[in-house]
């Protein structure tokens, strides 16, 4: 699976289900260094809650350092996939998977995994802005120090380069030790995001992360995914068919527990191949 | 951005344990899970040490003496040689007095409930609701204080007024209402429109006159009664439903909450008042988490010692006539708390083992009653929640 | 129904539901205020001298001089009544025998009065009571004991149909025409010159040990044997609650063992408060022998158990109210379930654990049977913190009812009683207020 996307324009890396199709890496121009080999790869994959089977054997590969965006209609899986890559999904007890889902070649569900471990790698940033109700400067420590920063200089270098990651720094450098509550939810949504940048995660997953914030909010926000693009790579379900075409390089549409679409996001929304997804990007059922 | 992490570039943080070192993750997990489990557990466990240390001390006496003399005997002699213990007139006055205070705690706190629940805009109840808890925060020695030292004189001493102007404030009102729904339902059939008026006007003056001489020849019989002791059952009754009634509000209130606005807003919309869709749809829908509020609030007033043993006589009779409030009885609880004192001492007799026996029937008593009204409150959330 | 009588009904139906709420309000206003007022009354009240010289001679408290000169000022007045009573005693020693004997028993009575308001009689000897050392140290007692004296209290059984009716015979009229009859006239008039009521903010009442079972003194022993049977139980339940509630609310799987876990919880809850007390008599002082006897370690263990329900419960109710996205934030950063739990779950529900104990622990320190049996003695002196494996306790609780119902004095330490249970209530509502407060603070800090 391991190819070097240098070589070739056209270098195919998913998928079987749903038909074949090929998924291009974008033009040169919007290429990203060292990006666009496999970071997650389903197999097969399947979630249940009980005896329904929310995702149904989904096989794709996310590519790393793009932004990959997942849309679909409510209820359909797209959440639940997301919440699968970082086994957030654990929190709910009738909740158990089959097929594999592999990060970096090691399969999340194996045996061997420390999912605490793995969520380090794979930050989560959620739908409404949760900032624990401690200072600004407490909330971006939070990560480091469970995971055994405890120098003062080096928190503080730590808390000052992730908020300015997450464009945040100018706006409450002065005001570090106070309550992140008190935050507009912009802000306290970009310092979830800057939380999470904090414990160096590979892959960031956003789940919905503007659904709660006005537009001015949400305009930051996108600026900041587009800042980090590049940089990691970007998972982020949305219910905004025009956010994903903003934000993404890639999409994928759910509908009803099925991928039935994976494409480039300029292909997928000019062009779509499937006439379910050609309903949903042009408005007739959401 | 491009000193950012690179992808898998740190393979020595490895989310991927060794057997080894997920063995031992496991079985710290297991151990902390245990110690909690234990902690949990210790509930459990005191729950049957109690019942085991009362019954090992009751079960001695039952022994010696059967069940007979205990349940149907009124000769409460526990000092004499051989003594004498039948506890049938104690068992008698913890019912009375509890039956008394559920008399009065009853229809107040549900109607308390449901003003809560339903009339009273959010704002009021903020304030309404901590008078309850501070009723409910009051320890039950103040009140036996307040029942024994304030109150019992003026029991004693203006019995026949208060229970006068009680019957006029309470019962005043219901039967004059009682009055105008008997006029109207007379006179509902029948006649024309300005005829039927006047006939109802006539039989609803003619309903309340009768009704006031009845008010006031029943408010002049209680205004002759002399209280001989204001220690006694209505006091102990009046008391103990002030101790219930919080009980009773909030675990009623919870359950008509958690009948929803449709329901209400159903019958609203079919025309109903407020007291029509209460009365009629939200307490059946919340009847049976009600009864456990009822169930709940009459073993807190069983249950109660102080009250009773400071303020109800602690006389070992059954009252002449069986019903009269004003006689002075003797509870469970307030033996127990009285006569340890002197069988204390003798550790092992029979008038000790008869002590841990009215505990046992307490014990058992609220035992049961806990399960039945654990099960009805189980029972009604299942039904709300359309299982 | 005719709908005019509907909507009657209708309004009538919210008169009654709020009347209920009105009622309940009352019932609370109609407990506490007297109770407060009389509860005042030990601490703010007029003193007499006698009060001022219990202080002085037991607490070393006022100035010598004071009292000395106040002493000074009274003692002519005093002398007079003296002299009045060994006139009369002169006069009976001249009477006929038969005459004698039916004023020595009302003469009697009148010097029982007067050594009660003003202290022991000169030439009698040293009374071994303490409360008859010192006359009456209340102004208000002394003007009842003053009534006292100039009538006699008579019964009326004349109509047999009722009750006996009390009234008043004038003292005096008994010992017309003897050199006694002068007493009276003189000590109503000069009786304020012979105690010197002033009024006194008497705070010894809280700190203050209890002289002579309460007939003098404070209730200091009582205040400090409740902090420390309600502080104990704290100790063992406050950390066994906030666990148990940690495992029901993140470990337990609903299953059939954790509804009888459950169950056990709020069977717990139900179990008479007698009947702890029955438990911790047979279990920790007669089975495992904590101590010998009644002692404050079986008294908060006791209280402790009766407590657990109430504080799992609260712990539980606040460990849910933590909104999910907390935990979810602290997972999703590679935290274990453990440390999210101590450093996310347990800050953000701490203020309603809080709550939780500060009601319970109001609650251990109101309740009176439990202890009964297990930790309270009525008399006894203060005992330090290191006797608490060993030795019993006098409590509030406890000894508002020995006080009140026990006392062989009952009546004549009404105060004391009311300046206890206010001292309680004060203690138990403040606790609850403090905790309401708390909880009103933290949901407006939660919303933001």
């Amino acid at each position: 699976m391991q190819m070097t996307a240098e070589e070739k324009d056209t270098n195919r890396v998913a998928t079987e289900s749903n038909a074949t199709r090929e998924i291009f890496l974008p033009p040169e121009r919007e290429r990203v260094k060292d990006g666009g080999t496999p970071h997650v790869s389903a197999k097969n994959f399947s979630v249940f809650y009980g005896n329904f089977e929310a995702v149904k054997k989904v096989n794709a590969d996310i590519l790393s350092r793009y932004v990959t965006a997942i849309i679909g209609p409510s209820g359909c899986g797209k959440s639940t996939f997301l919440r699968a890559i970082n086994r957030m999904n654990d929190l709910i007890p009738s909740c158990y998977t089959s097929g594999s889902l592999l990060f970096d070649g090691e399969d999340i569900y194996g045996r061997y995994t420390d999912e605490v471990q793995l969520r380090k790698k794979i930050g989560m940033v959620f739908q409404k802005p949760n900032p624990f109700p401690k200072s600004i400067f407490d909330n971006i420590a939070y990560g480091p120090r469970l995971h055994g920063v405890k120098d003062k200089k080096a928190l503080e270098e730590i808390v000052e380069k992730s908020l300015q990651k997450a464009a945040l720094w100018d706006e409450v450098k002065d005001r570090l030790d106070r309550n992140a509550l008190g935050l507009s939810g912009g802000q306290q949504q970009r310092l979830c995001v800057a939380r999470t940048l904090a414990v160096e995660p590979e892959i960031l997953l956003l789940d919905e992360p503007t659904s709660a914030l006005d537009p001015k909010a949400t305009a930051k926000i996108e600026d900041l995914i587009e800042e980090l693009r590049g940089s990691y790579t970007i998972l982020i379900v949305t219910h905004n068919m025009q956010q994903a075409s903003r934000v993404s390089d890639y999409t994928m549409f759910y509908y009803e527990g099925d991928l039935v679409e994976y494409a480039p996001t300029k292909q997928l929304f000019t062009n779509p191949r499937d006439q379910v997804t050609e309903d949903y990007i042009t408005g007739r059922f959401s | 951005m491009a000193e950012a992490t690179a992808t898998g570039g740190k393979k020595s943080e490895a989310f991927v344990l060794s057997p080894e070192k997920l063995r031992r993750q496991r079985i710290t997990k297991f151990i902390g899970e245990g110690v909690l489990l234990a902690v949990a557990s210790f509930v459990a466990i005191v729950v049957l040490f109690i019942f085991y240390f009362v019954a090992v001390d009751a079960i001695p006496f039952f022994q010696q003496r059967g069940f007979v003399e205990f349940f149907t005997s009124t000769g409460w002699y526990p000092a004499d040689e051989p003594g004498e213990f039948g506890a049938l007139a104690i068992i008698y006055g913890s019912g009375m007095v509890t039956m008394g205070s559920a008399l009065i705690a009853v229809p107040l706190g549900i109607s308390a409930a449901i003003c809560l629940s339903d009339v009273l805009p959010f704002s009021v109840r903020q304030y309404a609701k901590p008078v309850i808890e501070m009723l409910a925060a009051i320890p039950s020695v103040a009140y036996g204080f307040f029942a024994l030292v304030i109150f019992a004189p003026l029991l004693q001493n203006y019995g026949g007024p208060i229970l006068m102007w009680a019957w006029w404030l309470i019962a005043g009102p219901f039967v004059f209402l009682a009055v105008i729904v008997v006029g109207d339902l007379l006179t509902s059939k029948g006649g024309d429109g300005s005829k039927r008026k006047i006939v109802r006007i006539v039989l609803t003056g003619a309903l309340a006159f009768l009704a006031t001489l009845f008010l006031y020849w029943v408010g002049q019989t209680l205004f002759a009664i002399q209280i001989l002791s204001g220690t006694n059952a209505l006091n102990v009754s009046l008391i103990l439903s002030f101790m219930a009634l919080p009980t009773i509000v909030s675990v009623s209130e919870d359950s008509l909450q958690a009948v929803g606005r449709e329901l209400r807003e159903g019958s609203y919309a079919l025309g109903a008042t407020r007291a029509e869709t209460i009365v009629k749809t939200v307490l059946p829908a919340a009847s049976s988490g009600i009864l456990a509020a009822v169930i709940l609030g009459i073993m807190r007033a069983l249950g109660e010692t102080m009250v009773v043993w400071m303020a109800s006589g602690n006389s070992s009779h059954i009252p002449e006539p069986w019903f009269n409030y004003l006689d002075s009885i003797r509870t469970l609880t307030a033996t127990i708390a009285g006569d340890m004192g002197e069988a204390d001492q003798v550790t092992g007799s029979e008038r000790y083992h008869v002590l841990f026996a009215m505990g046992l029937l307490l014990l058992v008593f609220s035992f049961i009653s806990n399960l039945v009204s654990e099960r009805i409150v189980l029972r009604q959330r299942k039904i709300l929640s359309g299982e | 129904m005719n709908l005019g009588t509907r909507k009657i009904l209708d309004r009538s139906f919210t008169a009654v539901g709020i009347t209920s709420i009105l009622l309940m309000a009352a019932a609370l206003l109609v407990v506490v205020v007297p109770i407060f007022s009389g509860g005042i009354g030990a601490i703010f009240f007029k003193g007499t001298i006698e009060h001022r010289k219990i202080q002085y001679n037991e607490f070393e408290k006022g100035s010598r001089k004071v009292i000395d000169r106040q002493i000074a000022e009274v003692t002519p007045y005093r002398q007079e009544v003296y002299r009045i009573l060994d006139a009369f005693e002169a006069d009976m020693e001249t009477m006929e025998p038969a005459e004698k004997r039916d004023y020595l028993s009302k003469y009697k009575k009148v010097r029982d009065i007067v050594a009660h308001l003003l202290g022991p009689i000169p030439g009698d000897p040293e009374p071994i009571l303490l409360r008859y050392q010192y006359g009456t140290t209340r102004w208000e007692k002394a003007e009842e004991s003053l009534h006292d004296l100039m009538f006699v209290t008579k019964w009326d059984y004349s109509n047999p149909e009722e009750m006996a009716k009390q009234y008043f015979v004038p003292r005096a009229d008994e010992f017309a025409g003897t050199a006694l009859a002068a007493l009276f006239p003189y000590m109503e008039k000069n009786l304020d010159k012979m105690l010197l009521p002033e009024q006194t903010f008497y705070w010894g009442f809280l700190t203050e040990r209890s002289l002579d079972a309460h007939i003098f003194g404070g209730i200091w022993a009582e205040i400090q044997g409740t902090f420390f049977l309600a502080v104990g139980a704290m100790l063992f339940a406050f950390p066994l609650g906030v666990i148990a509630a940690i495992y029901f609310t993140e470990y337990a799987r609903e299953n059939f063992f954790t509804s009888v876990l459950r169950s056990a919880n709020s069977t717990l809850a139900g179990v008479p408060s007698i009947v702890f007390g029955l438990f911790g008599l047979a279990f920790f002082i007669n089975t495992i022998k904590v101590s010998d006897s009644k002692s404050v370690l079986a008294g908060s263990l006791t209280l402790a158990i009766m407590i657990l329900p109430t504080i799992i419960r609260a712990a539980e109710e606040a460990i849910l109210s933590v909104p999910r996205a907390y935990k979810e934030a602290s997972m999703g950063l590679g935290s274990t379930k453990w440390r999210t739990i101590l450093t996310v779950i347990l800050p953000a529900a701490l203020p309603g654990i809080i709550t939780g104990g500060i009601i319970s622990l109001g609650r251990a320190a109101g309740e009176t049977a439990p202890i009964i049996f297990t930790a309270a003695v009525s008399v006894g002196a203060t005992i330090g913190v290191a006797d608490v494996f060993t030795q019993p306790t006098p409590a509030l609780s406890w000894n508002i009812y020995n006080l009140a119902s026990e006392h062989e004095a009952a009546n004549e330490i009404r105060h004391v009683q009311y300046g206890m249970v206010l001292s309680l209530i004060s203690i138990v509502l403040l606790l609850n207020l403090s905790a309401i407060l708390l909880r009103a603070h933290v949901s407006k800090k939660l919303k933001g």
